[in-house]
């Protein structure tokens, strides 16, 4: 009996410990919204400057314009150089800021800018941009802020990106129970797929 | 149970516990580093490349010499797997574990990346200095150069090198070929290599011809099989007989295998005929006299084969027309390999099956670009040029023939007597070790070629008398080592120092294979009036360029008089058993023993992995007291090795068997010592008439070594026993001893 005993008292020690730490871990499931760490980059991207609004000095420029893999891809994609310069050849009155030199200096050098990643997911899981473009923005023609900003949040307010969403598990399917509207010509309902290989395969 | 001792029980349990809760509350974000992985985008995007998404490239395999066409998927500038092109006419978009390995190859951490002389990394400038040097006092027949398969642009240039040097010795050697059946079908049909139609034949009976594993293009014979098995084909379902004293992939797939006494394969064509003429079978009168002495009774005395089974294939082949036999490894790997394959297509010839199931290829119209096909007898006038001190200067491409040269031959010593050895090596295998300038090639997946396969299939709605084609092989990606090079390259650079004039115009071997394919784009199947590019790339798109080619003609052409076979002997009193090496279906000819992927997939048959073995009858084991995991000491008149016993009741119990390709001394971590060289004891002794070295014609004493392993293998314990057949003698594990296990 008392061996039995002892077993039970280590196993319930062994649970609440690893449970405490896991707990202490693992960032809260559901919180709308929960800073990621702020992030040094190599060159200070002025997110607000080229996607926000116009009465906050921005240009409101499409997301996909430079992160244009997003719609036909599982990944959005990091703007190729050639994509700064091409705008940024002929906007000559900013040629001196410290960052558009800086970016220069890349593309003279023909080097890749390293660019820190911000959103990242474990490598367990597979999330797919163009699936979730594809509906919302094409199909339900829903604003593309909005749309990227289900995950992003509010980019366009931002200088250097920074995560702000949970990006967890329960986080993804706190939307995906949620039902919609299939596509903007049915009437037909539904919601995101819950099947565990949807993103673990 | 005691009482205060955690007993295993418990132990288990809260192990189980503990890890499904650190399990269940881990599941967190331990692969997640924000801001710490870099992400790298393009600086300029290339065309056609979305992050994520593959793109295909057909392109050309180069793990075996039969040429399938395939397709390499591309992700983010790495190439990831190949799979078979579904257009291709020779492996209809199908692929075998070889070439799958193919990316093991690519991507092998022991690949050679630097030029070295003298086991020196030196630069690409002072390895051509080098070679310009040594060939500046030499004459141009003192300039050897030893290739495997070559065909192509490759080959082109390569002849043009020679003739550039005013050598005539290009040697091309493959360890494993079917050289004595071309010289026998030559003979026999008018053609080396026929059209062997497998899925028209109602019967195909085979003597040694491993069609579905190692032989010629086994994935197209596997498609064609595939279709002679189906029994909803007009012909009804095909019948398989297989004869060979060592049981092969084919062979297990067989309606009846038969075990032949080695070496008798001729014996038992003469006397099929013979049985077939009995049968009522048309058959001219001479061959007729020629073969009456193999009567069914002393054939089966030959052979030890049963009369009533000889009878009972001859009566299949009577009935059933048209049939199709072949002549494989296993009958031509003997002195009188050459009478063998002979006898062997005059049943072809009196069954009628030329013209039917025996048809003609149609020869390239370019023939520069045609395959040099490789044998064994180039390696013996290799070595003997070598031996006499005639090359001073030699090159070695895509062979290994330190490694696969019987010890007898002296090819090392030999090899030490040219002046300058130059090895093109992918890796630092035997020869490249053996050389002084060892030149560092990129992988067929970063390389610019053109493949003529010499095996040529139609595609459905070809011309069967005209159709051959040609196939790219085209880079998936940049290279992992810049300072490799292709052969292309290499002999491009090595022509620009003989002939500055003529290549001067070509930056790199594109742009000589770009300018070459242009300039004859009208016979390539384009119009004059097409635009250049668009016909360049969709020609490296589609991979394969159908040619009209010249057609040629089968026939039956043996007599009488080519039905000679040498009397069957009896068996050598000192090396009783005959040694057949056998060469599987991955592992090959060794070259591609680096590649861990064929290391560990088991061999069909024995299921044993990342070693070599010795098949052994249980008959004969029992008689020598041999269990499955003996050290066997095999001994021929020219070597010995030591390897593990497999006892396995589909091989002659007058005959062993050792698959080649094992035993390298260096090469790479997954090849080195691993295994036996099986190459290096075989005898000297050449087929009469090609002068090929006859592979099967070594005799052997076989001793147990006194230790034991247990064998790795797929199979259990069991063995063959599982398939409720008693095969091995079983040897329960508490009764080995340990204490002798090496």
């Amino acid at each position: 009996m008392r061996h039995i005993l002892r077993l039970f008292i280590l196993l319930v020690g062994m649970f609440t410990a690893v449970g405490c730490y896991a707990a202490d871990k693992a960032p809260a499931l559901t919180t709308p919204d929960q800073l990621g760490p702020e992030i040094q980059q190599p060159i200070e991207f002025p997110h607000f400057r080229h996607a926000g609004d116009a009465k906050d000095g921005g240009m409101q420029i499409n997301c996909m314009y430079c992160h244009t893999y997003a719609r036909r891809s599982m990944v959005s994609g990091i703007p190729p150089v050639q994509k700064c310069i091409g705008c940024h050849q002929s906007i000559p009155e900013v040629r001196d800021h410290p960052r558009i030199k800086k970016l220069f200096a890349y593309w003279d050098a023909k080097k890749a800018i390293p660019w820190k990643k911000v959103n990242d997911i474990p490598d367990f899981v597979r999330f797919n941009h163009e699936r979730h473009i594809q509906r919302f923005y094409f199909q339900l023609d829903r604003p593309y802020q909005e749309v990227c900003g289900y995950c992003h949040g509010d980019v366009k307010k931002l200088v250097v990106d920074r995560r702000e969403k949970p990006l967890t598990m329960g986080w993804c399917r706190s939307c995906h129970m949620k039902d919609h509207p299939i596509s903007k010509a049915s009437d037909k309902i539904g919601h995101g797929p819950n099947d565990c290989f949807t993103c673990h395969k | 149970m005691t009482e205060n001792d955690f007993n295993r029980r418990d132990f288990l349990k809260v192990l189980g516990w503990g890890g499904t809760a650190v399990a269940l509350s881990g599941c967190g974000n331990t692969s997640i580093q924000n801001g710490k992985e870099i992400i790298t985008s393009f600086v300029t995007p290339p065309d056609y490349v979305i992050p994520s998404v593959a793109n295909y490239f057909n392109t050309t395999c180069a793990q075996c010499s039969a040429g399938c066409d395939i397709m390499g998927r591309v992700r983010e500038g790495r190439v990831l797997k190949a799979e078979g092109n579904p257009h291709s006419p020779i492996n209809y978009g199908k692929m075998c574990g070889l070439g799958q390995a193919g990316v093991q190859n690519h991507y092998n951490p022991d690949r050679v990346t630097k030029p070295m002389l003298a086991g020196k990394e030196v630069t690409w400038d002072q390895a051509l200095a080098a070679i310009n040097d040594k060939l500046g006092g030499v004459k141009g027949e003192q300039v050897a150069f030893l290739t495997g398969d070559i065909s192509g642009h490759p080959r082109v240039l390569l002849d043009n090198y020679l003739e550039a040097l005013g050598s005539k010795n290009h040697f091309s050697y493959e360890a494993a070929s079917p050289a004595v059946l071309r010289a026998a079908n030559k003979k026999a049909y008018g053609v080396e290599m026929p059209r062997y139609r497998i899925d028209k034949a109602r019967v195909v009976v085979s003597f040694g011809a491993d069609f579905l594993g190692a032989w010629i293009t086994p994935v197209h014979f596997a498609q064609m099989y595939a279709r002679f098995r189906k029994g909803t084909r007009p012909e009804g379902r095909g019948v398989l007989v297989q004869f060979e004293p060592k049981m092969t992939l084919t062979g297990a797939n067989a309606d009846r295998w038969v075990g032949i006494r080695p070496g008798t394969e001729g014996v038992m064509a003469l006397g099929l005929i013979n049985a077939l003429g009995a049968y009522g079978l048309h058959i001219p009168s001479d061959i007729a006299a020629a073969v009456k002495e193999y009567t069914p009774e002393r054939v089966s005395l030959d052979t030890g084969v049963p009369f009533e089974q000889i009878n009972k294939v001859a009566k299949i082949l009577k009935e059933r027309s048209p049939s199709l036999i072949l002549a494989g490894d296993a009958a031509e790997g003997y002195a009188h390999g050459l009478q063998n394959a002979l006898a062997i297509a005059m049943l072809n010839q009196v069954l009628g099956n030329i013209g039917k199931t025996v048809e003609a290829p149609a020869s390239v119209p370019f023939p520069q670009l045609a395959p040099a096909v490789g044998n064994r007898a180039s390696l013996v006038a290799f070595n003997k040029g070598l031996a006499d001190g005639k090359y001073k200067v030699v090159f070695t491409y895509g062979a290994n023939p330190v490694y696969s040269a019987p010890a007898a031959l002296k090819f090392q010593d030999n090899f030490r007597k040219a002046d300058f050895k130059v090895a093109f090596a992918h890796y630092m295998d035997e020869t490249a070790q053996a050389a002084d300038l060892v030149l560092p090639l990129a992988s067929a997946m970063e390389d610019w070629a053109t493949v003529v396969p010499e095996y040529t299939a139609v595609p459905e709605g070809g011309n069967s008398e005209t159709y051959v084609h040609m196939s790219f092989r085209q880079p998936m990606m940049e290279k992992l080592y810049p300072d490799t090079r292709g052969i292309g390259d290499m002999l491009l650079a090595l022509l620009k120092q003989r002939q500055p004039d003529t290549y001067k115009g070509f930056d790199d071997f594109y742009s000589y294979l770009h300018g070459a394919i242009l300039k004859n784009k009208v016979a390539l199947g384009s119009k004059a009036s097409d635009d250049d590019d668009v016909f360049w790339n969709a020609t490296v798109s589609k991979g394969i360029v159908p040619l009209s080619g010249h057609a040629n003609k089968v026939s039956g052409k043996l007599t009488a008089a080519d039905l000679k076979l040498p009397p069957t002997t009896g068996a050598d009193i000192a090396y009783p058993l005959r040694l057949i090496p056998t060469v599987s279906a991955s592992i090959r000819d060794g070259r591609n023993a680096n590649e861990p992927w064929l290391q560990e997939s088991p061999d069909p048959l024995t299921t044993v992995v990342w070693d070599s073995w010795v098949e052994i009858n249980p008959k004969t084991a029992a008689k020598l007291g041999i269990k499955e995991g003996d050290i066997i000491e095999i001994t021929s008149r020219s070597g010995s090795i030591k390897t593990q016993a497999y006892l396995f009741p589909g091989i002659h119990p007058d005959a062993i068997a050792v698959p080649v390709g094992y035993g390298h001394q260096g090469m790479g971590r997954y090849a080195n010592s691993i295994g036996a060289n099986v190459y290096s004891m075989l005898d000297p002794v050449f087929d009469d008439k090609t002068g090929d070295l006859a592979f099967n014609e070594t005799n052997v004493k076989i001793a147990q070594s006194g230790e034991r392993v247990i064998l790795v293998k797929d199979e259990g314990a069991a063995g063959g026993s599982q398939a409720h057949m008693r095969i091995a003698v079983q040897w329960p594990v508490d009764r080995v001893d340990y204490s002798k296990e090496v």
